[in-house]
Protein backbone atom coordinates (compact mmCIF):
# COMPACT_ATOMS: atom_id res chain seq x y z
CA UNK A 1 0.00 0.00 0.00
CA UNK A 2 1.73 3.58 -0.95
CA UNK A 3 1.90 6.22 1.13
CA UNK A 4 0.33 8.53 -1.79
CA UNK A 5 -1.91 11.06 0.19
CA UNK A 6 -3.97 12.76 -2.38
CA UNK A 7 -4.64 16.16 -0.28
CA UNK A 8 -1.20 16.37 1.34
CA UNK A 9 1.08 15.23 -1.73
CA UNK A 10 -1.13 15.81 -4.39
CA UNK A 11 -1.54 19.66 -3.31
CA UNK A 12 2.49 19.86 -3.47
CA UNK A 13 2.69 18.28 -6.95
CA UNK A 14 -0.30 20.74 -8.07
CA UNK A 15 1.84 24.03 -6.72
CA UNK A 16 4.98 22.64 -8.43
CA UNK A 17 2.93 21.95 -11.55
CA UNK A 18 1.12 25.29 -12.00
CA UNK A 19 4.65 27.12 -10.81
CA UNK A 20 6.22 25.75 -13.57
CA UNK A 21 3.61 26.37 -16.34
CA UNK A 22 3.74 30.28 -15.07
CA UNK A 23 7.12 30.54 -15.32
CA UNK A 24 7.38 28.38 -18.74
CA UNK A 25 4.94 30.79 -20.08
CA UNK A 26 5.99 34.01 -18.70
CA UNK A 27 9.48 34.48 -20.51
CA UNK A 28 7.84 33.56 -23.92
CA UNK A 29 7.52 37.43 -24.69
CA UNK A 30 11.36 37.99 -25.04
CA UNK A 31 11.39 35.49 -28.03
CA UNK A 32 11.66 37.55 -31.30
CA UNK A 33 14.29 35.63 -32.91
CA UNK A 34 15.39 31.97 -33.91
CA UNK A 35 18.57 32.74 -31.74
CA UNK A 36 16.89 33.24 -28.88
CA UNK A 37 14.56 30.35 -28.98
CA UNK A 38 17.18 27.54 -30.07
CA UNK A 39 20.26 29.03 -27.88
CA UNK A 40 18.28 31.83 -25.66
CA UNK A 41 20.34 35.01 -27.55
CA UNK A 42 23.26 33.30 -26.31
CA UNK A 43 22.65 34.52 -22.74
CA UNK A 44 22.98 32.27 -20.27
CA UNK A 45 25.25 32.42 -17.54
CA UNK A 46 27.63 29.75 -14.94
CA UNK A 47 24.50 28.97 -12.32
CA UNK A 48 21.62 29.06 -14.61
CA UNK A 49 23.89 26.53 -17.02
CA UNK A 50 24.58 24.35 -14.17
CA UNK A 51 20.71 24.38 -12.93
CA UNK A 52 19.63 23.33 -16.51
CA UNK A 53 22.60 20.86 -17.70
CA UNK A 54 21.94 18.83 -14.34
CA UNK A 55 18.24 18.85 -14.70
CA UNK A 56 18.24 18.15 -18.28
CA UNK A 57 20.61 14.79 -18.00
CA UNK A 58 18.52 13.19 -15.12
CA UNK A 59 15.30 12.33 -16.11
CA UNK A 60 13.21 9.47 -14.20
CA UNK A 61 14.44 7.01 -16.52
CA UNK A 62 17.58 7.86 -15.22
CA UNK A 63 16.93 7.63 -11.92
CA UNK A 64 14.85 3.98 -12.92
CA UNK A 65 18.09 2.38 -14.78
CA UNK A 66 20.71 4.07 -12.00
CA UNK A 67 18.96 2.37 -9.62
CA UNK A 68 18.46 -1.00 -11.36
CA UNK A 69 21.96 -0.86 -12.24
CA UNK A 70 22.34 -0.50 -8.18
CA UNK A 71 20.21 -3.69 -7.63
CA UNK A 72 21.86 -5.59 -9.82
CA UNK A 73 25.42 -4.47 -9.72
CA UNK A 74 25.88 -3.08 -6.10
CA UNK A 75 28.26 0.08 -5.96
CA UNK A 76 30.19 -0.85 -8.81
CA UNK A 77 26.94 -0.22 -10.87
CA UNK A 78 27.36 3.62 -10.03
CA UNK A 79 31.30 3.49 -12.35
CA UNK A 80 29.66 4.76 -15.30
CA UNK A 81 28.74 8.24 -13.41
CA UNK A 82 32.17 7.96 -11.81
CA UNK A 83 33.71 7.73 -15.73
CA UNK A 84 31.28 10.38 -17.09
CA UNK A 85 32.20 12.71 -13.96
CA UNK A 86 35.97 12.42 -14.83
CA UNK A 87 35.68 13.02 -18.90
CA UNK A 88 33.16 16.15 -18.26
CA UNK A 89 35.86 17.84 -15.92
CA UNK A 90 38.68 16.83 -18.18
CA UNK A 91 36.71 18.18 -21.05
CA UNK A 92 35.80 21.51 -19.18
CA UNK A 93 39.05 22.12 -17.53
CA UNK A 94 40.86 21.51 -20.76
CA UNK A 95 38.29 22.73 -23.25
CA UNK A 96 38.98 19.86 -25.51
CA UNK A 97 36.44 20.39 -28.73
CA UNK A 98 34.00 22.74 -27.10
CA UNK A 99 36.80 25.54 -27.35
CA UNK A 100 36.28 25.57 -30.75
CA UNK A 101 32.92 24.54 -30.68
CA UNK A 102 31.76 27.49 -29.01
CA UNK A 103 34.39 29.34 -30.49
CA UNK A 104 32.84 29.05 -34.05
CA UNK A 105 28.96 30.26 -33.05
CA UNK A 106 27.05 27.46 -34.16
CA UNK A 107 23.78 26.71 -33.44
CA UNK A 108 24.23 22.82 -33.88
CA UNK A 109 27.19 20.30 -34.12
CA UNK A 110 26.49 19.21 -37.29
CA UNK A 111 26.89 23.08 -38.33
CA UNK A 112 30.60 22.98 -37.42
CA UNK A 113 30.90 19.92 -39.45
CA UNK A 114 30.17 21.35 -42.99
CA UNK A 115 33.09 23.48 -42.18
CA UNK A 116 35.24 20.85 -43.13
CA UNK A 117 32.90 18.33 -44.62
CA UNK A 118 30.37 19.73 -46.77
CA UNK A 119 27.08 20.01 -46.74
CA UNK A 120 26.03 16.33 -47.37
CA UNK A 121 27.87 15.38 -44.37
CA UNK A 122 26.19 17.67 -42.23
CA UNK A 123 22.38 16.53 -43.36
CA UNK A 124 23.67 12.91 -43.14
CA UNK A 125 25.22 13.75 -39.22
CA UNK A 126 21.85 15.80 -38.74
CA UNK A 127 19.95 12.71 -39.78
CA UNK A 128 21.76 10.54 -37.54
CA UNK A 129 21.94 12.53 -34.37
CA UNK A 130 18.05 12.84 -34.73
CA UNK A 131 17.22 9.07 -35.34
CA UNK A 132 19.84 8.34 -32.58
CA UNK A 133 18.37 10.77 -30.08
CA UNK A 134 14.60 10.50 -30.92
CA UNK A 135 14.54 6.67 -30.67
CA UNK A 136 16.86 7.06 -27.06
CA UNK A 137 13.82 9.21 -25.87
CA UNK A 138 10.90 7.40 -27.48
CA UNK A 139 10.93 5.12 -24.01
CA UNK A 140 10.94 8.38 -21.68
CA UNK A 141 7.35 8.62 -21.44
CA UNK A 142 6.14 5.34 -20.54
CA UNK A 143 8.97 4.63 -18.29
CA UNK A 144 8.38 7.89 -16.44
CA UNK A 145 4.73 7.06 -15.96
CA UNK A 146 5.98 2.94 -14.90
CA UNK A 147 7.65 4.64 -11.55
CA UNK A 148 4.92 7.43 -11.13
CA UNK A 149 2.27 4.76 -11.21
CA UNK A 150 4.32 2.56 -8.73
CA UNK A 151 5.35 5.21 -6.47
CA UNK A 152 2.12 7.16 -6.07
CA UNK A 153 0.26 3.91 -6.67
CA UNK A 154 -2.34 5.26 -9.40
CA UNK A 155 -4.93 3.33 -11.49
CA UNK A 156 -2.42 1.79 -14.66
CA UNK A 157 -5.46 2.67 -16.77
CA UNK A 158 -4.72 6.60 -16.33
CA UNK A 159 -1.02 6.22 -17.10
CA UNK A 160 -1.37 7.09 -20.89
CA UNK A 161 -3.86 9.67 -20.03
CA UNK A 162 -1.60 11.46 -17.61
CA UNK A 163 1.49 11.33 -19.11
CA UNK A 164 -0.27 12.60 -22.41
CA UNK A 165 -1.82 15.37 -20.10
CA UNK A 166 2.36 16.16 -19.13
CA UNK A 167 3.69 16.11 -22.37
CA UNK A 168 1.19 18.55 -23.26
CA UNK A 169 1.91 21.14 -20.95
CA UNK A 170 5.68 20.49 -21.08
CA UNK A 171 5.54 20.67 -25.09
CA UNK A 172 3.14 24.19 -24.69
CA UNK A 173 5.93 26.01 -23.18
CA UNK A 174 8.71 24.64 -25.17
CA UNK A 175 7.00 25.72 -28.22
CA UNK A 176 6.10 29.33 -26.94
CA UNK A 177 9.24 29.86 -25.24
CA UNK A 178 12.06 27.77 -26.54
CA UNK A 179 15.09 27.64 -24.80
CA UNK A 180 14.19 30.56 -22.65
CA UNK A 181 11.39 28.38 -21.01
CA UNK A 182 13.53 25.69 -20.99
CA UNK A 183 16.27 27.10 -19.01
CA UNK A 184 13.76 29.02 -16.67
CA UNK A 185 11.92 26.23 -15.83
CA UNK A 186 14.66 23.87 -15.57
CA UNK A 187 16.07 25.77 -12.92
CA UNK A 188 12.73 25.36 -11.06
CA UNK A 189 13.35 21.98 -11.62
CA UNK A 190 16.46 21.59 -10.74
CA UNK A 191 15.82 23.01 -7.30
CA UNK A 192 12.35 20.51 -6.52
CA UNK A 193 14.36 17.82 -8.03
CA UNK A 194 17.27 18.14 -6.15
CA UNK A 195 15.60 18.76 -2.64
CA UNK A 196 13.58 15.45 -3.19
CA UNK A 197 16.31 13.08 -4.40
CA UNK A 198 18.95 14.91 -1.49
CA UNK A 199 15.96 14.16 1.19
CA UNK A 200 14.76 10.72 0.37
CA UNK A 201 18.44 9.42 0.36
CA UNK A 202 19.01 11.17 3.80
CA UNK A 203 15.55 9.26 5.22
CA UNK A 204 17.40 5.76 3.60
CA UNK A 205 20.46 6.60 4.87
CA UNK A 206 18.73 6.97 8.25
CA UNK A 207 15.94 3.87 8.31
CA UNK A 208 18.07 1.28 6.17
CA UNK A 209 21.70 2.40 7.58
CA UNK A 210 25.26 2.51 5.74
CA UNK A 211 26.47 -1.64 7.52
CA UNK A 212 22.65 -2.80 6.10
CA UNK A 213 23.31 -1.40 2.58
CA UNK A 214 27.25 -2.56 2.77
CA UNK A 215 26.03 -6.01 3.88
CA UNK A 216 23.24 -6.71 1.18
CA UNK A 217 25.68 -5.68 -1.43
CA UNK A 218 28.50 -7.77 0.33
CA UNK A 219 26.05 -10.79 0.72
CA UNK A 220 24.84 -10.82 -2.89
CA UNK A 221 27.51 -9.77 -5.33
CA UNK A 222 30.50 -10.42 -2.92
CA UNK A 223 33.85 -8.44 -3.93
CA UNK A 224 32.01 -7.42 -7.59
CA UNK A 225 29.91 -5.06 -5.65
CA UNK A 226 32.62 -3.03 -5.16
CA UNK A 227 34.78 -3.47 -7.79
CA UNK A 228 33.54 -3.66 -11.45
CA UNK A 229 36.48 -5.11 -12.61
CA UNK A 230 35.95 -8.38 -10.21
CA UNK A 231 32.29 -8.30 -11.14
CA UNK A 232 31.79 -11.21 -13.50
CA UNK A 233 28.59 -9.25 -15.43
CA UNK A 234 31.12 -6.30 -16.14
CA UNK A 235 35.24 -6.54 -16.22
CA UNK A 236 37.25 -4.52 -17.99
CA UNK A 237 35.03 -4.06 -21.37
CA UNK A 238 32.23 -2.70 -19.36
CA UNK A 239 34.91 -0.11 -17.95
CA UNK A 240 36.22 1.06 -21.39
CA UNK A 241 33.04 0.75 -23.21
CA UNK A 242 31.15 3.01 -20.63
CA UNK A 243 34.82 5.47 -20.57
CA UNK A 244 34.31 5.52 -24.66
CA UNK A 245 30.21 6.16 -24.49
CA UNK A 246 30.46 8.58 -21.84
CA UNK A 247 33.68 10.58 -22.86
CA UNK A 248 31.63 10.58 -26.40
CA UNK A 249 28.50 11.79 -24.80
CA UNK A 250 30.12 14.80 -23.17
CA UNK A 251 31.51 16.02 -26.48
CA UNK A 252 28.51 15.30 -28.68
CA UNK A 253 25.24 14.38 -26.83
CA UNK A 254 23.80 17.26 -27.83
CA UNK A 255 20.99 18.55 -25.48
CA UNK A 256 24.49 18.82 -23.28
CA UNK A 257 26.71 20.42 -25.68
CA UNK A 258 23.31 22.74 -26.00
CA UNK A 259 24.13 24.22 -22.68
CA UNK A 260 27.72 24.82 -24.17
CA UNK A 261 26.52 26.57 -27.37
CA UNK A 262 24.05 28.73 -25.34
CA UNK A 263 26.59 29.82 -22.87
CA UNK A 264 27.57 34.26 -23.34
CA UNK A 265 30.91 32.61 -23.86
CA UNK A 266 33.16 29.98 -24.29
CA UNK A 267 34.55 30.45 -21.05
CA UNK A 268 31.25 30.15 -19.25
CA UNK A 269 30.71 26.95 -21.55
CA UNK A 270 33.51 25.50 -19.43
CA UNK A 271 32.93 26.38 -16.37
CA UNK A 272 29.22 25.06 -16.83
CA UNK A 273 31.26 21.72 -17.41
CA UNK A 274 33.87 21.63 -14.78
CA UNK A 275 30.78 22.23 -11.69
CA UNK A 276 28.65 20.29 -12.67
CA UNK A 277 30.79 17.30 -13.69
CA UNK A 278 30.32 15.79 -9.71
CA UNK A 279 26.44 15.54 -10.25
CA UNK A 280 27.74 12.85 -12.34
CA UNK A 281 28.79 10.85 -9.68
CA UNK A 282 25.40 11.80 -8.11
CA UNK A 283 23.49 11.06 -10.67
CA UNK A 284 24.51 7.67 -10.63
CA UNK A 285 25.07 6.75 -6.71
CA UNK A 286 21.83 8.31 -5.35
CA UNK A 287 19.53 6.27 -7.12
CA UNK A 288 22.41 3.46 -7.01
CA UNK A 289 21.71 3.47 -3.36
CA UNK A 290 18.11 3.63 -3.62
CA UNK A 291 18.23 0.88 -5.56
CA UNK A 292 20.65 -1.05 -2.96
CA UNK A 293 17.79 -0.10 -0.35
CA UNK A 294 15.18 -1.96 -2.25
CA UNK A 295 17.36 -5.00 -2.43
CA UNK A 296 18.01 -4.85 0.57
CA UNK A 297 14.43 -4.22 2.09
CA UNK A 298 12.47 -6.51 -0.76
CA UNK A 299 15.08 -9.73 -1.91
CA UNK A 300 15.07 -10.65 -5.01
CA UNK A 301 12.29 -9.48 -7.09
CA UNK A 302 10.83 -10.65 -11.07
CA UNK A 303 11.34 -7.39 -12.30
CA UNK A 304 14.11 -5.45 -10.96
CA UNK A 305 13.66 -2.16 -13.09
CA UNK A 306 10.70 -1.79 -10.76
CA UNK A 307 12.48 -2.13 -7.78
CA UNK A 308 13.53 0.92 -6.80
CA UNK A 309 9.72 2.68 -7.30
CA UNK A 310 7.98 -0.52 -5.31
CA UNK A 311 9.97 -0.21 -2.37
CA UNK A 312 9.89 3.21 -2.33
CA UNK A 313 5.81 3.42 -2.20
CA UNK A 314 5.95 1.96 1.06
CA UNK A 315 9.21 3.59 2.51
CA UNK A 316 8.93 7.03 2.08
CA UNK A 317 6.03 9.20 4.14
CA UNK A 318 3.20 11.64 3.34
CA UNK A 319 4.60 14.83 2.70
CA UNK A 320 7.78 13.88 1.81
CA UNK A 321 5.80 11.35 -0.68
CA UNK A 322 4.60 14.50 -2.60
CA UNK A 323 8.21 15.86 -2.86
CA UNK A 324 9.43 12.88 -4.20
CA UNK A 325 6.85 12.96 -6.87
CA UNK A 326 7.33 16.56 -7.44
CA UNK A 327 10.90 15.99 -8.10
CA UNK A 328 10.60 12.84 -10.18
CA UNK A 329 7.89 15.30 -12.36
CA UNK A 330 10.42 17.95 -12.53
CA UNK A 331 12.89 15.69 -13.65
CA UNK A 332 11.28 14.61 -16.41
CA UNK A 333 9.67 17.58 -17.50
CA UNK A 334 13.03 18.95 -18.10
CA UNK A 335 14.54 16.37 -19.77
CA UNK A 336 11.80 16.18 -22.26
CA UNK A 337 11.74 20.24 -22.91
CA UNK A 338 15.18 19.85 -23.90
CA UNK A 339 15.53 16.84 -25.34
CA UNK A 340 12.37 18.18 -27.70
CA UNK A 341 13.89 21.76 -28.32
CA UNK A 342 17.31 20.26 -28.75
CA UNK A 343 16.28 17.37 -32.06
CA UNK A 344 14.12 20.34 -33.41
CA UNK A 345 16.94 22.53 -33.57
CA UNK A 346 19.26 19.80 -35.69
CA UNK A 347 16.20 19.37 -37.81
CA UNK A 348 15.42 22.94 -38.67
CA UNK A 349 19.16 23.85 -38.84
CA UNK A 350 21.32 20.73 -40.17
CA UNK A 351 18.04 18.51 -41.91
CA UNK A 352 16.15 20.96 -43.39
CA UNK A 353 18.98 23.55 -44.33
CA UNK A 354 19.20 22.17 -48.18
CA UNK A 355 14.99 23.68 -48.69
CA UNK A 356 16.29 27.11 -47.81
CA UNK A 357 17.45 28.22 -50.84
CA UNK A 358 16.88 31.99 -49.38
CA UNK A 359 17.23 32.83 -45.90
CA UNK A 360 14.03 33.11 -44.28
CA UNK A 361 12.57 35.56 -41.99
CA UNK A 362 12.43 35.15 -38.13
CA UNK A 363 9.07 35.03 -38.59
CA UNK A 364 8.92 32.22 -40.40
CA UNK A 365 11.84 30.48 -38.57
CA UNK A 366 9.99 30.85 -35.54
CA UNK A 367 6.81 28.87 -36.77
CA UNK A 368 9.05 26.68 -38.18
CA UNK A 369 10.85 25.71 -35.38
CA UNK A 370 7.38 25.69 -33.35
CA UNK A 371 5.73 23.02 -35.68
CA UNK A 372 8.71 20.88 -35.49
CA UNK A 373 8.42 20.71 -31.86
CA UNK A 374 4.74 19.76 -31.89
CA UNK A 375 5.78 17.35 -34.33
CA UNK A 376 7.87 15.49 -32.30
CA UNK A 377 5.91 15.77 -29.11
CA UNK A 378 3.28 13.73 -31.54
CA UNK A 379 5.71 10.94 -32.40
CA UNK A 380 6.45 10.91 -28.55
CA UNK A 381 3.08 10.00 -27.91
CA UNK A 382 2.61 7.46 -31.00
CA UNK A 383 5.82 5.96 -30.35
CA UNK A 384 6.62 5.86 -26.68
CA UNK A 385 3.97 6.06 -24.83
CA UNK A 386 0.77 3.94 -26.98
CA UNK A 387 3.52 1.46 -28.93
CA UNK A 388 4.77 -0.86 -25.39
CA UNK A 389 8.67 -1.15 -25.73
CA UNK A 390 9.54 -4.88 -26.10
CA UNK A 391 12.71 -6.12 -25.03
CA UNK A 392 15.87 -4.51 -22.28
CA UNK A 393 15.81 -0.75 -21.79
CA UNK A 394 19.76 -0.35 -21.32
CA UNK A 395 20.61 -2.16 -24.31
CA UNK A 396 17.56 -0.12 -26.34
CA UNK A 397 19.40 2.78 -25.19
CA UNK A 398 22.93 2.19 -25.56
CA UNK A 399 22.36 0.85 -29.08
CA UNK A 400 20.37 3.72 -30.03
CA UNK A 401 22.82 5.94 -28.22
CA UNK A 402 26.13 4.35 -29.65
CA UNK A 403 24.71 4.92 -33.51
CA UNK A 404 24.94 8.75 -32.98
CA UNK A 405 27.88 8.86 -30.44
CA UNK A 406 30.46 6.77 -32.08
CA UNK A 407 30.58 8.32 -35.43
CA UNK A 408 29.90 12.18 -34.05
CA UNK A 409 32.42 12.42 -31.79
CA UNK A 410 34.97 11.06 -34.05
CA UNK A 411 33.87 13.52 -36.70
CA UNK A 412 33.86 16.34 -34.28
CA UNK A 413 37.15 15.10 -33.30
CA UNK A 414 38.51 14.95 -36.45
CA UNK A 415 37.01 18.49 -37.34
CA UNK A 416 38.36 20.17 -34.29
CA UNK A 417 42.05 18.66 -34.68
CA UNK A 418 43.06 16.94 -37.93
CA UNK A 419 43.81 18.60 -41.02
CA UNK A 420 43.59 15.72 -42.88
CA UNK A 421 40.05 14.73 -42.29
CA UNK A 422 37.77 14.71 -45.05
CA UNK A 423 34.06 14.16 -46.32
CA UNK A 424 35.43 10.08 -47.12
CA UNK A 425 36.44 9.32 -43.94
CA UNK A 426 33.27 10.84 -42.20
CA UNK A 427 30.75 9.51 -44.70
CA UNK A 428 32.58 5.64 -43.74
CA UNK A 429 32.75 6.82 -40.08
CA UNK A 430 29.44 7.43 -39.90
CA UNK A 431 28.64 4.03 -42.16
CA UNK A 432 30.44 1.66 -39.71
CA UNK A 433 29.32 3.31 -36.56
CA UNK A 434 25.57 2.62 -37.72
CA UNK A 435 26.51 -1.04 -39.09
CA UNK A 436 28.24 -2.63 -36.23
CA UNK A 437 25.28 -2.07 -33.24
CA UNK A 438 22.58 -2.77 -35.85
CA UNK A 439 24.52 -6.07 -37.11
CA UNK A 440 24.69 -6.95 -32.92
CA UNK A 441 21.13 -6.36 -32.57
CA UNK A 442 19.88 -8.44 -35.76
CA UNK A 443 22.88 -11.50 -35.24
CA UNK A 444 20.66 -11.40 -31.41
CA UNK A 445 17.49 -12.17 -32.82
CA UNK A 446 18.40 -14.75 -35.39
CA UNK A 447 18.34 -17.98 -34.28
CA UNK A 448 21.77 -18.75 -36.27
CA UNK A 449 23.93 -16.32 -34.28
CA UNK A 450 22.26 -15.57 -31.36
CA UNK A 451 24.99 -17.62 -29.58
CA UNK A 452 28.11 -15.94 -31.64
CA UNK A 453 26.74 -12.22 -30.62
CA UNK A 454 26.09 -13.53 -27.29
CA UNK A 455 30.07 -14.92 -26.85
CA UNK A 456 31.16 -11.26 -27.95
CA UNK A 457 28.35 -9.05 -25.93
CA UNK A 458 27.61 -5.84 -26.17
CA UNK A 459 30.39 -4.71 -24.45
CA UNK A 460 32.96 -5.85 -27.25
CA UNK A 461 30.77 -4.80 -29.63
CA UNK A 462 29.99 -1.00 -28.37
CA UNK A 463 34.21 -1.31 -28.48
CA UNK A 464 34.50 -2.30 -31.64
CA UNK A 465 31.87 0.23 -33.02
CA UNK A 466 34.28 3.16 -31.37
CA UNK A 467 37.41 2.02 -32.83
CA UNK A 468 36.65 0.21 -36.24
CA UNK A 469 34.58 3.80 -36.51
CA UNK A 470 37.91 6.01 -35.56
CA UNK A 471 39.55 3.95 -38.17
CA UNK A 472 37.02 4.36 -41.29
CA UNK A 473 38.07 8.13 -40.19
CA UNK A 474 41.52 7.46 -40.57
CA UNK A 475 41.12 5.03 -43.91
CA UNK A 476 38.78 6.82 -45.84
CA UNK A 477 40.45 10.72 -45.56
CA UNK A 478 44.03 8.88 -45.96
CA UNK A 479 42.23 7.17 -49.16
CA UNK A 480 41.04 11.10 -50.98
CA UNK A 481 43.15 11.92 -53.18
CA UNK A 482 44.04 15.50 -51.66
CA UNK A 483 43.61 17.42 -54.93
CA UNK A 484 39.77 16.50 -54.47
CA UNK A 485 39.60 17.82 -50.79
CA UNK A 486 40.98 21.30 -51.73
CA UNK A 487 38.60 21.76 -54.95
CA UNK A 488 35.74 20.46 -52.32
CA UNK A 489 36.77 22.99 -49.59
CA UNK A 490 36.85 25.76 -52.06
CA UNK B 1 36.37 4.71 8.98
CA UNK B 2 33.39 2.62 7.75
CA UNK B 3 33.82 -0.86 6.15
CA UNK B 4 34.71 -0.04 2.32
CA UNK B 5 35.47 3.41 2.39
CA UNK B 6 35.92 5.12 -0.71
CA UNK B 7 31.62 4.03 -1.02
CA UNK B 8 31.43 5.55 2.38
CA UNK B 9 33.24 8.26 1.85
CA UNK B 10 31.80 9.12 -1.92
CA UNK B 11 28.31 8.62 -0.66
CA UNK B 12 29.04 11.22 1.89
CA UNK B 13 30.80 13.36 -0.90
CA UNK B 14 27.54 13.07 -3.12
CA UNK B 15 25.12 14.15 -0.23
CA UNK B 16 26.76 16.96 1.29
CA UNK B 17 28.17 18.36 -1.94
CA UNK B 18 24.59 18.12 -3.49
CA UNK B 19 22.69 19.68 -0.82
CA UNK B 20 25.26 22.55 -0.64
CA UNK B 21 25.23 23.23 -4.42
CA UNK B 22 21.72 23.48 -4.75
CA UNK B 23 21.76 26.19 -2.16
CA UNK B 24 24.41 27.72 -4.17
CA UNK B 25 22.66 27.47 -7.10
CA UNK B 26 19.14 28.08 -6.24
CA UNK B 27 20.74 31.84 -4.81
CA UNK B 28 23.17 32.52 -8.33
CA UNK B 29 21.05 30.92 -10.46
CA UNK B 30 17.79 33.39 -10.16
CA UNK B 31 20.27 36.15 -10.03
CA UNK B 32 21.56 34.77 -13.51
CA UNK B 33 17.90 34.12 -14.75
CA UNK B 34 17.36 38.30 -13.57
CA UNK B 35 20.55 39.51 -15.54
CA UNK B 36 19.30 37.57 -18.63
CA UNK B 37 15.87 38.64 -18.90
CA UNK B 38 17.37 42.28 -18.91
CA UNK B 39 19.94 41.52 -21.30
CA UNK B 40 17.05 40.23 -23.64
CA UNK B 41 14.70 43.05 -23.33
CA UNK B 42 17.29 45.57 -23.49
CA UNK B 43 18.78 43.76 -27.13
CA UNK B 44 15.09 43.57 -28.15
CA UNK B 45 14.08 47.34 -27.36
CA UNK B 46 17.23 48.16 -28.80
CA UNK B 47 16.47 46.08 -32.41
CA UNK B 48 13.05 47.50 -32.11
CA UNK B 49 14.33 51.38 -31.97
CA UNK B 50 16.81 50.83 -34.65
CA UNK B 51 13.87 49.38 -37.62
CA UNK B 52 13.05 52.52 -39.68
Amino acid sequence: MTHFNWLLDGSIVGVYLLATMVAGLMVRKYVGKVEQFLVAGREMDVYLGIASLAATEFGIVTCMYTAQNGYEKGFAGATPGILMALAMAGVGLTGFVIKPLRDSGVITIPELLQQKFGKRIRWAAGVVIVLGGLLNMGVFLRTGGQFLVLVAGLDVRYLEIMMTALLVGVAVYTILGGMLSVLVTDFLQFVVMSAGLILVTILILVNVGWEKLVTTVETNYGAGGFNPFVNPTMGWQYVLFNLMLNTAAVLTWQTTIARVLAAKDTRTGRKVYTRTSFFFVCRFLIPGVWGIAALATLGPVANTLEAMPTYLSTAVPAGLMGILIAAMLAADMSTDSSYMLTWCSVIYNDIMAPFRKKPWSEKRGLFWNRTIIALIGIFLLLYGLWYPLKGDLWTYLGVTGTIYLASISVLLIACCYWRRANSWGAGASIIVSALIPVSYLVMEQLPATAELAKSIGPYYSGIATYVLSAAAMVVGSLLKPQTLSREEAA
Amino acid sequence: MPHHWFWWLLTAACVVWYSTITVYVAIKGASDIKHMLARLDATNKREAGEKP
